[in-house]
């Protein structure tokens, strides 16, 4: 059969971030039980970062790191999110202007809530398997930044939103998925698909999440059991216990994961509670590193979890993981592929938990003011200049070329190179 | 399976995830929400009840109900659906 999956992979998650913790004492939440969150730090997407300079700085040294010939084979481009500014133009369109690509390419974007980066990593996948065009990569780009503003509750919306200011975050996964899969190699056909439609938490105007964190949290649940049992089902001797060295989840927050992980043990591996927790520590945890440091990412968040498994693991041999999306509304997966040691050294050059370290740390003040959205370029603005020096360190965080947004004019959105 | 014994495991169970509940004093009418769990601390306290009744249900199917009684009633009307 022939191989598919993902050559390259880099995670890039912004110039700013807090710390959950003194998130936590700032908002006056009860510290001990928050520890269940998991979460140390999250991304803050500055007024001048957008989904757009998120996903080129995390594709940008995939794209150069090609030869003139390679690049030219890019042959479609994938914008996996739920934060797009305009419900017409894609942002693959941005993308492929500031990479330079082929303009014989395909171009479009996808939402699926936070099952989004999945989708297209699995429309990526089928394309590379068609072979249509022999040779041809397709670059996946999931992008999705929040911009903490809830939607007043009414009817039908929970007050348990506590979780969300700590654990939402801004990030982008770039992915070049090609028949040469160094980094992580897709189990072909290997996949259990599990959706319905339900009501738990959505974007219902282009600057507000709003949702029922209960329902949520249950629907996700329920997902990653009826999705690994479809999986089970079409893979001849799966076994959750023992099939998948490592396992990469979508991560809204780690305690989600650990509860989800620690429900389809107790269900369906009948594994003890003692048993359970070590198993988390062993399979789950290299996965939730990331996560842990940038919060939700929404539709690259599982991708983002498979480039921590792959960083943090141990792959002196080739080792399987099984990956489970969830994107409410709602559609889940569960998939597996492998990667070994070449793929953890390309993960690794990418330098990706140096620039977390590297990101500016934001007082209190510097977030609230953030917050406040005086700053803020909201949905459907028609000229704007984003203001370079507010919060003006996180800018030069990177010690490399970082892109910004310069200006919005008549809509059309303008970029720089700031090193 | 009555509803008093899954009302009893709900409690138990209630008490295992959210050690201060101990001293309370449990009614029908109490909620999980109001009694301080958190989403991830009542999905714990359904999940562990199901599992000890031998139950197979939807999670997200148990939010209908809006207190302890009525989660117990919900539990033990869907067991007795079943055949045993």
């Amino acid at each position: 059969m022939q191989t598919v999956g993902i050559e390259a992979m880099n995670v890039y998650a912004g110039t700013a971030r807090v710390d959950v913790e003194e998130l936590a004492r700032h908002r006056g939440l009860d510290i001990t039980r928050f520890a269940n969150l998991l979460m140390k730090e999250k991304t803050v997407a500055l007024p001048y970062e957008d989904p757009i300079t998120f996903g080129i700085n995390a594709a940008k040294p995939l794209i150069d790191a090609l030869t003139p010939q390679e690049k030219d084979r890019i042959e479609v481009v994938i914008t996996c999110t739920e934060s797009a500014f305009d419900f017409g133009k894609s942002m693959s369109t941005y993308f492929h202007k500031l990479l330079g690509l082929n303009r014989n390419c395909r171009l479009f974007e996808l939402k699926n809530a936070c099952y989004s980066g999945i989708a297209g990593l699995q429309t990526a996948i089928n394309f590379v398997l068609a072979g249509v065009s022999p040779g041809a990569k397709a670059l996946l780009i999931a992008t999705d930044i929040s911009r903490f503003m809830t939607a007043e509750g009414g009817e039908g919306l929970t007050d348990d939103w506590s979780f969300f200011e700590p654990s939402s975050g801004a990030g982008a996964v770039a992915a070049l998925v090609s028949e040469l899969p160094y980094v992580f190699q897709v189990d072909v056909g290997a996949s259990g698909c599990y959706g319905y439609e339900v009501m738990d938490t959505c974007r219902p105007a282009p600057d507000r999440e709003a949702g029922d964190a209960d329902l949520s949290l249950l629907s996700y649940l329920d997902c990653c059991e009826k999705a690994f049992m479809e999986y089970q089902a079409r893979v001849e001797d799966a076994d959750l216990a023992s099939t998948f060295t490592y396992l990469a989840m979508h991560t809204p927050f780690g305690g989600m994961v650990k509860g989800a992980h620690r429900n389809i043990m107790r269900k369906i591996a009948k594994a003890r509670a003692a048993d359970i927790e070590s198993d988390f520590e062993r399979r789950v945890q290299p996965s939730l590193n990331f996560g842990q440091r940038v919060g939700n990412i929404m539709g690259a968040s599982t991708l983002m979890a498979i480039a921590s498994a792959i960083e943090h693991g141990q792959f002196d041999a080739p080792q399987r993981i099984g990956c489970f999306s969830y994107g409410s509304g709602c559609c889940s997966e569960f998939f597996s592929g492998v990667a070994g040691r070449e793929g953890q050294a390309r993960i690794h050059a990418q330098g990706i938990g140096d620039r977390l370290d590297q990101r500016h740390r934001l007082s209190m003040t510097e977030y609230d003011e953030i917050l406040a959205g005086s700053h803020v370029v909201k949905f459907g603005t028609r000229n704007a200049v984003p203001d370079p020096s507010f919060i003006a360190p996180a800018r030069k965080a990177h010690e490399r070329e970082t892109l910004f947004l310069k200006q919005i004019k008549e809509f059309h959105r303008e970029y720089e190179w700031v090193s | 399976m009555t509803k008093e014994q899954i009302f009893k495991l709900i409690v138990t169970h209630a008490c295992e995830v959210i050690p201060r509940l101990e001293t309370h004093a449990f009614t029908e009418t109490d909620s999980l929400r109001e009694l301080g769990a958190n989403s991830i601390d009542r999905s714990e306290i359904v999940m562990m009840t199901l599992e000890a009744i031998n139950l197979d249900m939807p999670l997200a199917q148990t939010l209908k109900a809006g207190n302890i009684g009525e989660l117990a009633q919900l539990l033990a009307d869907r067991k007795a659906s079943l055949p045993a």
